[in-house]
């Protein structure tokens, strides 16, 4: 039977512009929904396991990425020659490249994600923060508006904030364009260099400033929505567990968050998305510290932890994904999600477990975990070949299980089960991480990753 | 499907940055309203640069994705001599058809892909032996 019963799919063919295991995730879905896949590659991607099962497979470029994953006319001229009438960007390369988003619908093809306005919107924080605060989700205390030149007038800005503050590129992200303020004398010269950075960055001087949360969790929300005006929230997650801003496990729900504290900021995430038009998957960043909610940025594109949620609202948010591009109105309401036991997933990264330098090489032998409330993405097999030229993420162990103290031993089992040889992994140091008492007793912040590796290395 | 426009800037323009993406010196289009040559300085087809400096025969591959053909019939047959600038097929995108030139002079001996064929970037095409 066909899964879109009412409605004449808008594309029957589906390129993935992306690699790894994202790209073997999203042709899932998409054979799953009964569409043909185009799968791309550079050139040392040539023997990825998702070209064979994809229906047609086409090497757009070399190993650099900006000549061949973030070449938007070759993604295009992929999508023309073969056919394909939409592109699904997975994350990272061009998925929130807004730019990339209007070029394939002014080619009359279907990007799979939202509006180029929407996503332009997001990637300007000043803009997001306003937009947020206009459909009433919390913010962090600060202007919605760019840093006057006058210093005098951003000295005031601060002490009307009150230290420590934290001074943002509008236009930057990942933890990139960003510096902490302590004090009033320090704020001169943190105010040139992140300037200077973000013009080199991000091509634009522009700054804002926040109160800087000293403690703070990072929580997210899971927002789906069609292009008819429906929106739902899918429930939270936990991604505190990171090292250099880079999320290394996640889980859902965020533990210890009250449905009557999280709920009303859950329906203000979903109220946002109805007010600015959104379409298809996106996420909502908090800070979270001492009971309060504070909106970072939105994520207008599939993220990498979305398996947590998925395995707790018990909803394909990849096909979900899909059914929004094609133009199919949500079949489910806000009451209908339900989110049901505890999630985690551990990002397998080839890499130094110590040093967390990248690992490149042949893998020579693999065993990945298997059984109830185990899921595994992964593009990888044993003879794959880890090049080094892109993300070290080569698989994402993810648990499902009715606690969070059973996920965390269905977890701690998982990755007893799996082994990579031939090249180095973070394994070992994931391991280590779910024996970690005070990690295992939920509700750590952003910081506490780095200080336990700090303690780690003192002998 | 409409026609494309070749005389409009962008479309030239858009047409410049495919093809010095995608490493290609140049292209010709023919069609009714008049013909378009574009040439890119620097660029080169993309040839196996290990076989340049050994005995085995060079590969001639894809500098870019699109549909391989023959320049023509009598191509089809081989062996034969060919030089360095001669075309030996092209790749086409819709009405654009970019010239693969042999790049090196020497004895066409294999063809290592179907015309018609939807061949990628780096897809090998042709294999041509140093002339003894």
């Amino acid at each position: 039977m066909s899964p879109f019963p009412d409605h004449k799919p808008l594309f029957d063919t589906v390129l993935i512009a992306n690699r790894g295991e994202i790209a073997t995730r999203v042709q899932r879905a998409c054979r799953d929904l009964g569409l043909k896949t185009v799968a791309v590659c550079s050139e040392p991607d040539r023997d990825a396991s998702y070209g064979k099962s994809a229906d047609v497979f086409l090497c757009i470029g070399p190993s650099s990425a900006s000549k061949s994953y973030l070449n938007k006319d070759a993604i295009l001229l992929a999508a023309r020659l073969t056919g394909a009438g939409a592109i699904h960007p997975g994350y990272g390369f061009l998925s929130e490249n807004a730019a990339f988003a209007e070029a394939i619908e002014t080619a009359g093809l279907v990007f799979i994600g939202p509006t180029a306005a929407s996503i332009a919107t997001m990637g300007d924080k000043i803009a997001a923060k306003r937009a947020m605060i206009a459909a009433g989700v919390p913010c962090v205390p600060g202007p919605d508006t760019a840093l006057p030149d006058d210093q005098s007038l951003v000295e005031q800005i601060a002490l009307d904030i009150g230290y420590p503050v934290i001074i943002k590129a509008t236009g930057g992200g990942g933890g990139r364009g960003m510096r902490v303020v302590t004090e009033p004398a320090r704020l001169q010269d943190a105010l040139a260099l992140t300037r200077e950075e973000a013009r080199q960055a991000f091509g634009s001087p522009a700054l804002y400033m926040e109160k800087f949360l000293q403690h703070p969790r990072h929580i997210e929300i899971q927002v789906l929505c069609d292009a008819h005006g429906n929106a739902v929230w899918l429930g939270h997650r936990d991604c505190s567990m990171q090292r250099r801003h880079q999320k290394v496990v996640e889980e859902a729900p965020a533990p210890g968050i009250a449905p009557e504290i999280i709920g009303p900021v859950g329906e203000a995430c979903v109220e946002a998305c109805r007010q600015i038009g959104y379409r298809g998957v996106g996420t909502f960043e908090f800070l979270y510290e001492n009971g309060a909610f504070y909106f970072i940025e939105m994520n207008t594109r599939l993220q990498v932890e979305h398996p947590v949620t998925e395995l707790t609202a018990g909803i394909d948010i990849v096909q979900q994904q899909i059914k929004a591009a094609q133009g199919i109105p949500l079949e489910l309401t806000q009451q209908q999600v339900t989110c049901k036991g505890h999630s985690f997933e551990c990002r397998i990264n080839a890499e130094d477990p110590e040093t967390f330098m990248s690992s490149a090489g042949v893998i020579t032998g693999l065993e990945l975990p298997e059984g109830e409330g185990i899921r595994v993405d992964t593009h990888i097999h044993a003879g794959y070949k880890v090049s080094p030229y892109y993300d070290s993420l080569i698989a994402k162990v993810i648990v499902h299980a009715p606690t969070r103290t059973e996920a965390l031993a269905r977890m701690r089992q998982a990755l007893a089960d799996t082994r990579v040889d031939g090249i180095s992994t973070n394994i070992s140091f994931l391991r280590a991480l779910f024996d970690d008492a005070a990690f295992a007793k939920g509700e750590t912040d952003i910081h506490y990753l780095e200080q336990w590796l700090k303690q780690r290395a003192t002998p | 499907m409409s026609e494309i426009d070749f005389s409009d800037p962008k479309t030239i323009a858009f047409l410049t940055e495919v093809l010095t993406a995608a490493g290609v010196d140049g292209l010709e289009i023919s069609s009714a309203s008049g013909k378009l040559r574009i040439v890119v300085s620097g660029g080169e087809n993309h040839v196996s640069q290990a076989a340049r400096a050994s005995s085995k025969p060079a590969v001639i591959n894809a500098p870019m994705a699109g549909i391989f053909q023959l320049r023509d019939s009598a191509s089809a047959d081989l062996p034969h001599s060919v030089a360095a600038a001669d075309v030996l097929g092209f790749l086409r995108v819709g009405h654009v058809l970019v010239p693969l030139k042999a790049g090196h002079s020497g004895v066409l001996s294999r063809r290592l892909i179907e015309p018609g064929t939807l061949v990628g970037f780096g897809d090998a095409l042709f294999e041509i032996e140093a002339q003894s």
